[in-house]
This record gives C-alpha cells, structure tokens and sequence, in this order.
C-alpha cells in the first residue's frame, strides 16, 4: 500500500509540471516566428505577397526583378501558381487591377521562357494557327537566390512608369466562328487577341455583356493555351457581347451554340473570336 | 520525508520541461499564422519598395497605405522609413531610394490625418 502511494506522488508531480509546460509554451510563451523569409509566409500572405510583385511589375517592367522576387516564394509551378491566381482574385471580386498585373506578369514569364528556350514558340503565333493546341515549357525550379536587398540594388535599370500595354490601342475584329469540337472545351466564348506585328497579346482586358449583367476577363490567364488567349463559359440561352476594353467594335448576338456529336448526343459549342490590334 | 519532496520536485520539474518541449517543438503554431509582419528586415524592405514602384507609376495614395497594411504595422511612416535606412546602408539604386522617399513624403502628409477621431 505504501509502495503504491509512493509512485503514485511522482505520478502527480509529473502530471502537474506537464500542464504547467503546456500553460506555459502554448499560451503564456507561445513560439513566436521572426526573420521569416517569404517562401514561409502563410498562403494568404503568400497571395498578398504575389500581387504585390505582379503590381510593381506592372510599374517597373523589370521582369528580371520580379522573377527574383517570385522565386523567394519558392512555388512549384511559378506561372500556373500566378495564373490561378489571377483568376481566383477575378472570380473573388478582388482587385481587378492586381488580377491584371498577376495575368500579365504570368504571361509575360511564360514568353520569356518560351523565348529562351525555343525561340519560334515565342515569336509564331501566325493567324492561321489557332495556339489552342499550344503548350508552353515548364518553367525550371527556382535557383538559389541572394537576399532581397542584394536583389534590389541590383536593378539600376528601370524603364519608365507604365500601366498597361494595351491602353488607347483599337483593334479590329478578323474572325468570328462558331466550332463543334468537345476537345476546345463546352460553352465558351474563346478570344484571341494578337498585336499589330501578329505576336499574342496578353493582359488584354476584355469585357462581356449580357442583359442584366457584366463580367470582365484578360488574356494570359491560361498561358499553357497561348498568351494572347482567353476564354468565357457562357450559360444556354443566354445572349452575350463581347468588346475589348482597350477599344474594339462589340460583337453582338453570342449564344452557346448547340452541336451534335457523331453518337446524336447533343452538346454546347463555343464561339472563336479573333481580335487583331490596328 | 524530505527525500518525497525532491522527487516530488524533480517529478514537476521533468514534466514541465516535457510541456514546454511539446508546446515549442513538437506542436507550434501552424504555418498559418506566419504573418509578413515577421518577415526579415530585408525582405520587409523589398515589400516597401515594391509598393513604392506602384505608387511611382500609379500615384494613387489610398491603394499604397492599403497595400502597406500587408506588414500589419499600426505606423507606416515608420516602417517606409525602415525601409529607406536599410536601402541606404545596403546599397539600393537611387532609382529605388528616391521612390520609397517619395512614398514617405507622401505618406507623411497624411500621417495627421491618420488616427483622427471623427466625432
């Protein structure tokens, strides 16, 4: 009996300097984090973090810095992570503008790796080649990187303040078809958008109208289709116009059109619009 | 009886320094909560400027102090000019200096505005 009473008393002190640890390290003296580098951000402060790159990209157009800053992220997959993103903010209700520069920025990396590392991907893009089919190289994993300061003295060379690369440009419309084929997707309005000089033009902010409603959406979202590409899921029966924001005649009358596969089943087909810069 | 003590103490002892073990090693907050308001002073620096090149381009003031409260700091003018001593000591371009002292002194106009009661 006293054997046990004696064990027993450990046992208790031991129980109670466990809660008083735990008091301790978890509410009195949690872990505080400091010194954190980016890539140990939580993911909405990494999202924060991301558009505000894409946001001084969009100003400095250093696309060398903006790079070095993305990779302190360490994302897997730097453009797809900045693409979705774009489009999560847009559907969000976010800033449409931070949307744009995170599209554009993820546009623009896409090109310049398709630049370095096939020099005709970057610079087809003929019109009689839709660059639906066209799938741009993975991006290689970020390399270690000096500290952010070293990063930012690095850079002397700033271009001008710039906000858009498409503002005051017209365009005109060069094709407008309907397509059957279940493998371009179901039920979209597909934009193309390529500049004067037949190169795809990403960060294109296109505006869709149908009655009692209005959405906006930019090229370069889905840089994996193209650059200069852009897609709408329409809803049946419903009658959408679609213009470019930067100026462009409006194209009336859109509604999903109905197809019929080779088995008689029926499904919804989408609209290729083509817009070509003057 | 005294000897119960001391291992009555030793026994607290080992189970506090158990607590505290598992409170900071093996379960501390999540990733979650790591806020970019303890990212390095650097990279906090680098977040300044980037907001600094925006409103170089832009101007617009509102949409600085708001991307500003990314570092959850109640002073602004206090970390831009974090930012600015750092810059200096470190060697940033006098293309990035310049703007985040444009940013300050922009942000410095407001800074009486900022914290008035409004009736």
């Amino acid at each position: 009996m006293n054997e046990r009473r004696g064990s027993l008393y450990l046992l208790t002190g031991l129980v109670l300097g466990l809660a008083i640890g735990l008091v301790y390290s978890l509410l009195i003296q949690p872990v505080q984090y400091t010194d954190l580098s980016p890539a140990l951000l939580s993911p909405a402060d990494k999202d924060q973090y991301r558009a505000l790159i894409a946001v001084a990209y969009l100003a400095n157009r250093d696309l060398v810095r903006a790079r070095a800053r993305l990779a302190l992220l360490k994302d897997e997959d730097t453009y797809g992570t900045l693409a979705a993103q774009a489009q999560r903010w847009l559907a969000e209700g976010k800033s449409a503008e931070e949307a744009r520069a995170l599209g554009l920025l993820a546009a623009d990396l896409a090109q310049a790796q398709a630049t370095l590392l096939a020099p005709t991907v970057a610079t087809a893009a003929p019109f009689t080649q839709p660059p639906v089919s066209t799938v741009l190289p993975s991006p290689s994993p970020a390399t270690t990187l000096p500290p952010a300061a070293t990063l930012s003295s690095s850079s002397a060379t700033l271009t001008a303040p710039q906000l858009t690369s498409t503002r005051q440009m017209s365009f005109v419309l060069r094709k407008r078809e309907t397509v059957c084929d279940p493998a371009l997707g179901k039920g979209l309005i597909i934009v193309y958008v390529w500049d004067a000089q037949g190169n795809e033009l990403p960060g294109v902010e296109i505006v869709v109208n149908w009655e009692g409603g209005e959405n906006r959406f930019f090229t370069g979202l889905k840089p994996e289709l193209g650059l200069g590409y852009a897609d709408f899921a329409m809803q049946e029966g419903v009658v959408y116009s679609v213009r470019l924001a930067s100026g462009s005649e409006p194209v009336f009358n859109l509604t999903a059109p109905t197809c019929t596969a080779a088995n008689g089943e029926t499904f919804l087909g989408v609209w290729i619009l083509e817009f070509l810069q003057e | 009886m005294l000897g119960r003590w001391i291992r009555f103490f030793i026994a607290i002892a080992f189970g506090t320094a158990a607590g505290v073990g598992y409170g900071w090693l093996v379960a501390p907050p999540p990733s979650d909560e790591h806020q970019a308001s303890n990212l390095r002073i650097d990279y906090q620096s680098d977040v300044v400027l980037m907001i600094a090149e925006a409103y170089a381009a832009d101007q617009n003031l509102a949409a600085a102090i708001a991307r500003l409260s990314f570092l959850k700091t109640s002073q602004p003018t206090e970390i831009i000019q974090q930012a600015v001593n750092f810059g200096e000591r470190y060697g940033y371009s006098d293309g990035d200096l310049q703007k985040m002292r444009a940013l300050l002194a922009a942000v410095e106009t407001l800074t009486p505005l900022i914290g008035t009661r409004v009736p």
